[in-house]
């Protein structure tokens, strides 16, 4: 950039475009990456769309608060403005040495976005910024600066200009343009104003003072007091519409001494640490929260095991789904929405799909529960990082009043990777092992992104607190959500989630970045990427990946050892002191109860615990020697004893299902029975000594008994035998059939007044006066008769008819012939006709139709006044 | 980060007792966290708001508490929970019980929005006087207790330093004579007689009429002493002559049979709780004298009727005594607020190693029913089906073979149910003592059991409590009040007092398998097996052969 200082002065954007080297124009494009999509042809394309308004407001609102407030006075300096006038507005008369310092980065910003070009002594903002930025009575400025006397006097009669010449003691002149300059070089001339606002009653410098800082419109009335009389007739206000007035640019900054805004803010707002704790303490307390994170989402899709909640009709779960399921994982519902919300960014549920849709766990949630415990956390961040759905607005209201639900539509808030990122990049500025005060956080990004025109919303009251916008609740969601997964430990950024956002791995506390010391005065090159907002363009996927696997390798360590024992106590408790093998809390979370988690988890075995271990085929000695085996103690009797006595009922009693039985009294027949080949079909299996159990039903074991020789009589379900008379014959079940009355069934309404309808509508179709055919040979005479002889026109003419019809979206009356060979006519209005065929809406049958072009014998316009 | 404590998410505290740290650790998480359960390895406390509080009454802060628990935990303590702790016990004491000079007990805040929010409660309300200013209001000095537990109830507790009234001065000295207070009940008078009222909580046998008559030592004032009935009347005069310097004349006797009212009174539950036309006449008993001290021996067992009267007590000190604050109404929360808080706890085992109580053998002895029993008892009658179970005909085998293998030694046979405790004493050839036994007939009995005239005694649950049996080692209970966890405790502290030779305790319950017997005996058992006493299951075969 530092060429084009040198070059000649450049005449337009492009031309100042032109001259800048690869290197600064690549930084434009990075920062602006909207002017490359699509690529432009030239240079003189990239200026012309970097003008255009919305790419202006996109590269706006992406600066930091000390730029825009640099670019706000530009817009109220004249155009263009030497860098002495705008270090004069912004840093005062008395030369504040902060924003002198400050500014050259500013301008430099300014001008590397394009925002801002020409050399020094001419600097020009774009004309759409300017246009955005400068104060109009519809949208006033941030500066609070009302329009130069030049705008303020435009359309003023002459005489009047002469009388304030002469109130203030101006030399008069005739030429309104030079008059006008005249009073605003009296007004920017500090000696001469101060003698002039000496000369004036306190109670109007008091008038002066109100609207020095904005707005700077006030009220009069028809006949103003004396005090603001004095002001009027010296124009230090102006009128601009009846009974308003308007305190002048040039005065008002001569009351600010030279300032054009009120608070300057040249340097961000430093981080501040709130404690400091040992990083140690800090990466470990991260890593048990990453523990706690790791078996919650265990937890949640435990819960969601045998079919989850049902989706919504609208997408999302529902306000009770949400209650239950932040009572299973005990934490408040905002919190639940957040684990919800991550397991589903993060692919492990979703909808099934089926018609009767639940959330249920995706087949990825397999194979990430077979990773290392380090990398599924690492899995959980890196997708909580760059995810825009954000579970901080479930429960509010979209736009249009409806309730955001966790997993539903509308979370989406596309700031949020973003936010989240520079949130944690501020943390990982601070010293090691400190955690910030939120508000300072806040406050600094407010500054790195600060809202357009606050001034508007502090004036309507809508912007209420000022921490209320999306991007500081978003960031504060960032704070306590980093908690909850571990990326921060008590506050501070741990190593692991430091390495998640690739900063470097081992910070020097306190960098000059935070501390927000200016750089050296004089260093005007865009190098500033630190300062600056952050770099938009997300990492790559590749260096994201990096970094994921970085903070995987990192965590792993700090993980506890996961623990192959538990401690068993007599009162049939069991302590894993840690985390457990995965597969020995498998078994051991089938073999007993949970009953307290954390850091360690106890158990507690009851009769029913045990039972559903057998239930699973563990056998009584597989439990002693699994027990036996995982614990570090002898195992306590009473536990041994549980188990022994539990599984000696188990078991003993057993259901099966059969579908007949044979008794008998003795024995020997029934063996005889079962040792019968023919009796092979019939699925005998030995209950009892006297008891048979069959799959056969009751009447073929019969048959099959008798068949082989036995006499057997049925039994009833009390056990009475049942006289059986000889099989009755039955059919499967069968309809009884309909009664088939002499006439058609009664019509009901609707029918009736579908037919009434359908009648109606042939009967215009038959009707309709046509216009003559404009080959007139439709027909001739019988152009009068209703309900006579098709239309018939020739295809082309036909298609003709009908392309003009789509156009027109009139109705047309046509002769069609159906399969069967039937003629009949239709009053139809084309929608489209391609294909060979028409697509009509059809008056007669009151439905959209499409119709073969072929079959269309011919066609005719409907009489003006049909219809 | 190796500590012997893990704090877990729900509040719970596990101590590994093994740890060289444990000692320490306990010491640390004692003021603020609730021992739950202590079985063999892992310890378990709780945090309880009540229990934040009552370490903020006793000038611990929350400081301390966070400190103890990062100090000492093994894992990562959850910030969470840290936070929690912290903003729970920032609720004490904005709000203040005192007297003011002027309007007598006011309640007063340090911040005003909790004074507004408690007076809208409509349980407050009717607790409250006028409105003194903004940030004080008049209190009636009956409902002192009243407002206290409601104000429990609502979150903000309130620091009460309205003091206590010193009542009537009565010299009273402890006559350690030979003997002396064991240190655990020296430290439970003192941390009792600091926090001005409360609870100690001592194993059956540890000595807590002793820590009655220290408390009565440093009070040294007219004293109400409620026990649960006569005979534990009789033993706390007895045992109050032989310890203190008090003599026979100054203690007084108000039971059903004697209405006697001197510097020390000794009430019954029951004499108090008698309701004549829906009054209760001998409440009046505490209003008439000057009570400086009252103690509640067994305050688990205090009546519900006594709850109310106690609630006005508030300006006396209170002293409860028990061995097992677990009330199966679950009205345990009810005592803290009107008693006082816990004061002191030991753990059983702790004062076993300490050699202050016997080591006990526990023994579950499962009898199978007979056929035809099990068969009555699928078909008993669903009230019917403990009764039955509970008295199968093979307990009594099993109960004269344990009998049998410790002949010679002082046994104790506890029941529920009269018929099988007659059935009981006359295959035994033992006395039975019930409810009809009479008074003398009953001190007679345990009199010559104390001699060893008698060794075997059949008891119904009228001998429970209080009664001193120094010699038995043995007990076998063959019933019980269903699933009961302080009666089983009670009945083992029959067994507990130290014996002379050193000689190890024996415990049996006798249970029927497969049955409710069974399930009630899981249940009875808990505490102790909380407590860290491991029973060991037997098979009835394994007694009888």
């Amino acid at each position: 950039m530092s060429t084009e200082e040198k070059s000649a002065a450049p005449r337009s954007l492009a031309e100042a475009l032109r001259v800048r080297d690869d290197v600064s124009l690549a930084a434009l494009l990075r920062s602006r990456p909207d002017l490359i999509t699509p690529v432009p042809t030239d240079l003189t394309q990239l200026a012309t769309r970097a003008g255009t308004r919305a790419s202006v407001v996109r590269a706006l609102e992406r600066l930091d608060r000390f730029a825009l407030q640099t670019a706000e006075a530009l817009a109220v300096a004249p155009d263009p403005a030497s860098y002495g006038e705008l270090l004069g507005l912004m840093a005062g008369d008395e030369e504040d040495p902060a924003v002198a310092a400050a500014l050259p980065r500013a301008a430099a910003l300014l001008r590397e976005q394009a925002l801002v070009w020409g050399a020094d002594d001419r600097l020009r903002l774009v004309r759409t910024a300017r246009e955005l930025l400068a104060p109009s009575p519809q949208h006033p400025s941030p500066t609070g600066l009302g329009p130069t006397v030049r705008e303020a006097t435009a359309g003023m009669s002459p005489g009047r200009i002469q009388e304030i010449l002469a109130a203030v003691g101006l030399r008069s002149t005739h030429d309104s343009v030079s008059a006008v300059s005249a009073l605003g070089a009296l007004f920017a001339d500090r000696r001469r104003m101060a003698a002039l606002l000496a000369g004036l009653p306190a109670e109007s410098r008091e008038v002066l003072d109100r609207l020095v800082w904005g707005p700077p419109y006030g009220q009069v009335t028809h006949d103003p007091a004396a005090h603001l009389r004095a002001l009027l007739d010296r124009g230090l206000l102006l009128p601009t519409a009846p009974g308003t007035v308007v305190l002048p640019r040039e005065v008002a900054l001569h009351l600010r001494a030279g300032r054009a805004h009120r608070a300057p803010e040249p340097v961000p707002p430093p981080v501040e640490a709130a404690a400091t704790h040992r990083p140690q303490v800090v990466d470990a307390t991260a890593a048990g929260q990453a523990l706690a994170a790791l078996a919650t989402v265990d937890e949640l899709l435990k819960e969601w095991d045998e079919g989850g909640p049902s989706v919504l009709r609208a997408g999302g779960l529902s306000v009770r789904d949400l209650k239950r399921t932040a009572v299973a994982l005990d934490v408040p519902e905002p919190v639940a929405a957040f684990w919800v919300e991550l397991a589903y960014g993060a692919g492990l549920i979703a909808s099934d799909g089926e018609a009767d849709e639940r959330y249920a766990a995706t087949p990825a949630y397999d194979e990430w529960r077979e990773l290392p415990p380090a990398e599924r956390w690492a899995r959980l961040a890196g997708t909580w990082l760059t995810a825009t759905r954000t579970p901080g607005v479930v429960g509010g209201r979209d736009a249009k009043d409806r309730t955001l639900s966790a997993l539903g539509p509308n979370l989406d808030r596309s700031a949020a990777p973003e936010v989240r990122h520079r949130v944690l990049a501020l943390l990982a500025g601070l010293p090691e092992g400190a955690s910030p005060v939120a508000e300072s956080v806040l406050a600094r990004l407010r500054w790195e992104r600060p809202l357009r025109g606050p001034q508007q919303q502090r004036e309507t009251g809508t912007g209420a607190a000022r921490d209320d916008d999306l991007r500081s609740r978003i960031a504060r969601w960032t704070l306590s959500e980093a908690e909850l997964l571990g990326v921060t430990g008590r506050g501070a950024l741990a190593a692991p989630g430091r390495a998640l956002i690739g900063a470097p791995e081992a910070p020097r506390p306190a960098t000059a970045d935070d501390t927000g010391e200016p750089e050296g005065p004089g260093d005007k090159l865009p190098v500033h990427h630190h300062r600056t907002p952050p770099v938009t363009a997300p990492p790559s996927p590749a260096e994201r990946a990096a970094a994921t696997a970085t903070a995987a390798r990192l965590l792993a360590p700090l993980f506890p050892e996961p623990l192959d024992h538990v401690l068993l106590q007599a009162d049939l408790t069991a302590v894993a002191p840690g985390p457990l093998e995965q597969e020995l809390a498998d078994v051991l979370g089938v073999l007993a109860d949970v009953e307290s988690k954390g850091g360690a988890t106890v158990y507690r075995f009851t009769p029913g615990s045990v039972r559903r271990a057998l239930d699973a085929g563990q056998s009584a000695a597989d439990l002693h020697a699994f027990l036996a085996r995982h614990s570090r103690t002898p195992v306590p009797q009473p536990l041994t004893y549980l188990i022994d006595d539990v599984a000696r009922r188990h078991g003993r009693l057993r259901v099966g299902a059969a579908s007949a039985y044979v008794r008998c009294d003795d024995d020997a027949t029934l063996d005889e029975i079962l040792a019968d080949k023919r009796a092979a079909g019939l699925g005998l299996r030995r209950l009892a000594p006297t008891v048979l159990a069959a799959q056969a039903d009751p009447a073929a074991l019969l048959e099959g008994l008798r068949a082989i020789g036995f006499a057997p009589a049925a039994e009833s379900a009390a056990g009475d035998v049942l006289i059986a008379r000889a099989d009755s014959h039955r059919t499967p079940p069968r309809a009884a059939p309909e009664p088939v009355p002499d006439g058609p069934p009664a019509p009901d309404d609707t029918l009736l007044t579908a037919a009434i309808r359908a009648v109606r509508a042939g009967d215009l179709a038959s009707t309709t006066p046509r216009k003559p055919g404009p080959a007139g040979e439709d027909g001739g005479g019988e152009d009068g008769t209703p309900g006579g002889t098709l239309p018939r026109t020739g295809a082309a003419e036909t298609l003709a008819t009908m392309q003009a019809a789509v156009l027109t979206g009139e109705a047309l009356w046509i002769g069609y012939v159906n399969a069967e060979g039937a003629a009949s006519q239709r009053v139809i209005a084309p929608i489209r006709v391609e294909g060979g065929f028409v697509t009509a809406y059809d008056h007669t049958a009151d439905e959209v139709r499409t119709y073969p072009l072929h079959r269309v014998t011919g066609v005719a316009e409907l009489a003006d006044d049909a219809g | 980060m190796n500590g012997p404590l893990i704090v877990q998410s729900d509040k719970t505290l596990l101590l590994e007792v093994d740890h060289e740290q444990a000692a320490d650790c306990r010491r640390a998480i004692a003021p603020f966290a609730e021992l739950e359960r202590a079985p063999e390895h892992i310890h378990t406390y709780r945090v309880t708001p009540l229990g934040l509080w009552n370490a903020r009454a006793a000038g611990h802060d929350a400081e301390q508490v966070v400190d103890a628990l990062v100090e000492y935990s093994r894992y990562p303590v959850p910030h969470a929970l840290l936070v929690d702790i912290a903003e729970t016990m920032d609720r004490y004491g904005r709000l203040t019980l005192s007297k003011h000079p002027a309007h007598g007990l006011v309640l007063t805040t340090t911040d005003r929005p909790v004074l507004e929010e408690v007076l809208k409660s409509k349980r407050i309300a009717p607790l409250v006087g006028t409105r003194i200013d903004a940030d004080t209001v008049a209190v009636h000095p009956s409902e002192r207790g009243q407002i206290k537990q409601t104000l429990l109830k609502l979150g903000w507790p309130a620091e009460d330093l309205a003091g206590y009234v010193d009542g009537e001065a009565h010299p009273i000295e402890l006559a350690e004579d030979g003997w002396a207070l064991r240190p655990y009940q020296k430290q439970a008078v003192e941390n009792f007689w600091h926090g001005g009222s409360g609870v100690v909580v001592l194993p059956c046998g540890a000595g807590k009429t002793l820590v009655g008559a220290g408390a009565m030592a440093q009070a040294r004032s007219t004293t109400l002493i409620l026990v649960t009935n006569t005979v534990s009347a009789r033993q706390w005069k007895h045992e109050l002559v032989k310890r203190t310097s008090l003599t026979e004349d100054e203690i007084g006797e108000y039971s059903g049979t004697r209405k006697e009212i001197r510097p020390v009174t000794i009430a019954t539950y029951q004499v108090l709780t008698t309701r004549r036309k829906g009054v209760y006449p001998h409440l009046e008993l505490f209003d008439s004298r000057d009570w400086g001290l009252i103690v509640y021996d067994e305050v688990h067992l205090l009546p519900a009727p006594v709850f109310k009267f106690t609630a006005d007590l508030q300006a006396r000190r209170r002293l409860g005594l028990t061995a097992t604050l677990v009330r199966e109404d679950g009205r345990e929360s009810d005592v803290f607020s009107l008693i006082g808080p816990k004061r002191f706890d030991a753990p059983w085992k702790e004062i076993e190693a300490q050699g202050y109580i016997a080591p006990a053998d526990c023994v579950e002895v499962r009898v199978n029913l007979t056929d035809s029993e099990r068969l009555a008892y699928a078909t008993a009658e669903t009230e019917e089906k403990y009764r039955f179970c509970a008295t199968t005909d093979t307990k009594r085998k099993v109960t004269e073979a344990i009998v049998r293998r410790f002949a010679g030694q002082q046994i104790l046979v506890i029941g529920q149910y009269i018929d099988q405790l007659d059935e009981l004493g006359e295959h035994l050839g033992a006395p039975v003592i019930k409810g009809e036994t009479s008074n003398a007939q009953r001190e007679k009995l345990f009199e010559s059991f104390r001699q060893g005239e008698i060794s075997v005694l059949v008891v119904s649950k009228v001998a429970n409590f209080s009664i001193d049996l120094p010699e038995a080692t043995v007990a076998i209970q063959v019933s019980g009040t269903f699933g009961s966890r302080q009666e089983e405790a009670q009945r083992l502290g029959r067994v507990l007092r130290p014996k002379a030779d050193g000689h190890q305790a024996h415990f049996y319950s006798v249970v029927a398998r497969d049955t409710l017997d069974q399930d009630f005996a899981a249940h009875r058992q808990r505490f102790l097996a909380e407590q860290g006493y491991a029973y060991r299951i037997m098979d009835a075969d394994e007694v009888l052969g």
